[in-house]
């Protein structure tokens, strides 16, 4: 298996990841969610200071322990949920639809500009590196083995959380969500704390995030301001619209098609006259390409097929069931 | 005392930008109940067309109106090929919402394909500085301020006495029984983006001049805190958003004088950008419906 | 029909909400009888879905209490009221559109260990998997009985108005609340219909529902009530069994005389 292969795989499975904890929040909840990045990065950047040890001069950073791999990403799984809840809190309380998505999209700014610019915390615009193949040397692995270990470590997680959703979308929990998107009144009508049951969903989405960030910080090996924009949101809302809002089969099918279809179609571009070599001396042409055609699907999905290319699965009644004549008076 | 002037001063002049990209923001909104977060690509547009004419021209009135017109056709362009299709289609303000984050996305990147990332440096002599009053002031910056009041006084001019400013706010209240009176709310629609596209040019060309250069994301970063002001001023309301320009301006020129690390002048995601989403989610929270009206806002009523 | 017991389904004391400068609903008072149906009727503008709101904590009041089971419910939020076991439904239908008619009947019963986020990923102990199974077979029951059965894999919102309204009507034979408080359930339904809801009301009661029903549809107030209320301007203006009403001036005066005189 080449190199890149392998690279586009674990990219795909933590991709993959992710888009299934938006899919929860907005999927299932339906709620805009914009604060979304912000918890991989959150994710991320806590796997890294607990894991590349004590900050040298002239970098910056808070904790800067040596925990294993896998202690450091159960702890930045469950700060990124106190970061979602103590968002869910403020965001879920009384607003929906375009004022939700500007409260989060304020609080992701928040997040991202002190992470750029509170240079304490995660040394600033240089942001943190030195994750170097995380539990390779408890398997004894060389550079190229470990591709393959961790591209193997991606597919079994992505699996796993797979596995997760599917439970929680068809047990009653999942369900109660999906009436909450489909009339909250109703919902409340009949029973539902609409408050608590969001704020289950979001912090639920907001731990996926921060679990795919912990993976992520290991696949780059470091993570800064550039690595992320609070704006990539799109590319997961657009793998989750086109492949089937709510239905986690149409996720993994929109992480293929957008994440890595339209990723990879673009590295075969023709080159445009005057551009040179596209992949080499405009990389950043290549991602804006990459960029205004994920927009451009992403639009023109919500207006010709908002449901996606699966529809939601539902639950199909096969026993047999037989109307009774009314009652009467 | 003269700290406090000083700030107020280099308040304004933000304010005055802020306000001219706010208030056409609400007129987009205003006609179209639709946040449009392409809004900022419009100054991008505005600031691009603006260099290019300076460049093979030399004049800066020429790149201002070139700003203006790319503004105005740049916004009709979002309105015919994506807000007018989705009203039509009837999707919810969410899903508008969605569609033009898309688009914004879209124009950003074709930017960068076109011209690259980097930033691209705008200079204009701004003159020697002297005293109005107790502010220190260029030239530029009473250019600034004194156009941006211009511009304000035309547009409730045309508001307020015009036959098309009558259909404006007819449209902007109640667009179903606008269309039952003969109005064309789709015209009307239309050119009320145009108008509040010439004015957003503007104001990117004016960005771009007083902080010295752009990109192809300095205006979504200006958007961002134009949604403050506009949101704080109440989301319609043309009045309150240039009041809430004001006070976000004057809040966000305050900041140097607060002891946190601040990249001063340059509108990227700075502490400003914090600052003015701070402010913004107080005030949603607070009065959903922005400083100037009275709803409470819970989820049911 | 059962004689009313000593307490009140519902008991309402002076309930006010204004509206800005407008007053929607002005001391309202009024008693609910149990195991009845109640009416409540009056002109557009009465107050008669505000109060509705206000009962179950939809919308604040201003002043007033409103007494259910002893309890009082001002200030508490809608899902509490309905854990309660008071359910209400809305003017225009609110089904699921998303989820099909048996997955919108399952939905009506809020069950707090399934719904819990580690009930429902744990729900593999046995107990629950029995509760729900038989929840399962008593929705397809309830779904016979309203003549939706060969619609319950139908997406609820791919059905037509009355029947939505029946889907509604079996979401509440599902949660079996002590009191259901139904707003204009025959807006914009075919009065074909009218027949079955009226039946559909009358098992409510022998269910051990009570039911208050706000309707304009005057007929079908006389078919299924034994109490009416009248409300005009926010404040009730008469009550008693329906013919009486019609020999009320109050009540005709409100009414402009038009509907009431049949």
């Amino acid at each position: 298996m080449s190199a890149y292969l392998i690279s586009v795989l674990t990219e795909g499975a933590i991709f993959g990841i992710m888009a299934l904890g938006l899919n929860v929040i907005w999927g299932w909840s339906g709620d805009f969610d914009l604060a979304y990045y912000g918890y991989i990065a959150v994710g991320a950047y806590m796997t890294l200071v607990l894991t590349i040890g004590p900050a040298q001069a002239p970098a910056e950073y808070i904790l800067g322990q040596q925990l294993p791999y896998p202690v450091a990403v159960v702890i930045a799984v469950v700060t990124t949920m106190a970061v979602g809840l103590v968002v869910g809190l403020i965001a879920l309380r009384h607003l929906r639809g375009i004022y939700f998505s500007i409260v989060t999209l304020g609080a992701v700014y928040v997040m991202y500009v002190i992470a750029g610019q509170f240079v304490p915390l995660f040394d600033g615009y240089n942001g943190l590196s030195g994750l170097f193949d995380p539990m390779g040397d408890v398997f004894g692995l060389d550079y190229q083995s470990y591709q393959y270990f961790f591209l193997g470590l991606s597919l079994v997680m992505f699996v796993i959380v797979y596995a997760f959703m599917a439970r929680v979308s068809s047990s009653r929990f999942g369900m109660a969500l999906r009436t909450l998107r489909e009339d909250e009144r109703a919902a409340a009508a009949f029973g539902r704390d609409i408050y608590r049951l969001k704020l289950k969903g979001y912090v639920l989405g907001a731990a996926l995030g921060g679990f795919a960030g912990a993976l992520f910080a290991a696949y780059l090996t470091a993570f800064n301001p550039s690595a992320w924009s609070p704006v990539e949101v799109i590319v997961l809302y657009s793998a989750v619209l086109v492949g089937g809002r709510g239905n986690i089969r149409g996720v993994v099918l929109g992480v293929l098609i957008m994440g890595v279809l339209v990723q990879e179609s673009t590295r075969f571009l023709p080159d445009l006259p005057g551009l040179g070599q596209l992949n080499t001396d405009h990389p950043q042409v290549l991602l804006a390409m990459r960029g205004a055609i994920i927009g451009l699907v992403l639009v023109l999905f919500l207006r010709f097929r908002p449901r996606g290319l699966l529809p939601e699965r539902r639950f199909v009644d096969r026993q047999p069931a037989i109307d009774v004549a009314p009652r009467s008076a | 005392m003269s700290e406090a002037l000083l700030t107020l001063g280099f308040g304004i002049i933000t304010a005055s930008i802020l306000a001219l990209s706010a208030v056409a923001f609400t007129l987009e909104y205003g006609v179209t109940n639709v946040a449009n977060v392409s809004h900022g690509e419009i100054l991008t547009i505005g600031a691009y067309a603006a260099y290019l004419v300076h460049q093979r021209t030399g004049s800066a009135i020429a790149a201002a109106i070139a700003a203006a017109l790319a503004g105005g056709l740049a916004a009709v362009a979002m309105y015919w090929s994506l807000i007018g299709p989705f009203i039509r289609f009837g999707a919810s303000p969410t899903v508008i919402f969605i569609a033009t984050l898309g688009m914004s996305f879209v124009i950003q990147n074709t930017l960068v394909i076109f011209f690259g990332a980097a930033n691209v440096a705008y200079t204009i002599d701004p003159g020697a500085p002297r005293y109005v009053g107790p502010f220190l002031v260029t030239a530029l910056d009473e250019q600034i301020v004194a156009s941006a009041i211009a511009i304000t006084v035309v547009l409730f001019f045309i508001i307020s006495r015009t036959k098309f400013g009558k259909a404006l706010r007819a449209v902007s209240q109640n667009r179903e029984l606008a269309r039952v009176t003969g109005i064309n709310a789709t015209r009307v629609a239309a050119a009320t983006y145009f108008l509040a596209g010439l004015i957003a040019g503007y104001a990117g060309f004016v960005l771009a001049e007083s902080v010295g250069s752009f990109n192809p994301y300095f205006g979504f970063m200006f958007f961002l805190i134009t949604l403050t002001a506009a949101v704080a001023g109440g989301l319609g309301k043309a009045v309150g958003t240039m009041v809430g320009a004001v006070i976000v301006g004057i809040i966000l020129e305050a900041l140097p004088a607060l002891p946190v690390p601040f990249v001063g002048g340059y509108i990227s995601a700075s502490y400003n950008l914090a600052v003015a989403f701070a402010i913004l989610a107080v005030v949603i929270l607070v009065r959903p419906r922005g400083l100037f009206t009275n709803a409470r806002r819970t989820v049911f009523e | 029909m059962s004689a009313p017991a000593a307490a009140p389904a519902l008991e309402v004391r002076g309930l006010t909400k204004h509206f800005g400068g407008v007053v929607a609903v002005d001391a309202c008072s009024f008693e609910a009888p149990l195991g009845q149906v109640t009416g409540l009727i009056g002109p557009n503008g009465a107050g008669k879905s505000t109060a509705i709101d206000l009962i179950s904590g939809f919308k604040l009041p201003d002043s007033g209490t409103v007494l259910f089971k002893g309890r009082p419910l001002e200030g508490l939020a809608p899902h509490v009221i309905a854990r309660l076991g008071l359910i209400r439904t809305f003017q225009s239908p609110r089904e699921w559109p998303g989820l099909t008619v048996l997955e919108n009947v399952v939905m009506a019963r809020w069950d707090a260990g399934r719904e819990s986020f580690f009930g429902g990923l744990l729900g593999l102990r046995g107990e629950q998997r029995a509760r729900a199974a038989s929840e399962l077979s008593k929705a397809r029951e309830i779904l016979g009985e309203f003549g939706l059965a060969n619609l319950r894999n139908e997406l609820a919102g791919n059905l037509s108005g009355g029947q939505k309204r029946l889907v509604e009507f079996a979401r509440i034979r599902m949660a079996q609340p002590e009191l259901v408080i139904l707003d204009e359930p025959m807006g914009g339904v075919n009065p074909v219909l009218g027949e079955r809801m009226a039946l559909a009301i009358e098992a409510f009661i022998a269910s051990g529902t009570s039911v208050i029903v706000v309707e304009h549809n005057l007929p079908f107030i006389e078919r299924v009530t034994q109490h009416v209320i009248v409300m005009a301007q926010g404040s009730v203006i008469a009550e008693g069994p329906f013919e009486t009403l019609r020999s009320n001036q109050d009540v005709v005066d409100a009414y402009l005389g038009e509907q009431v005189r049949q």
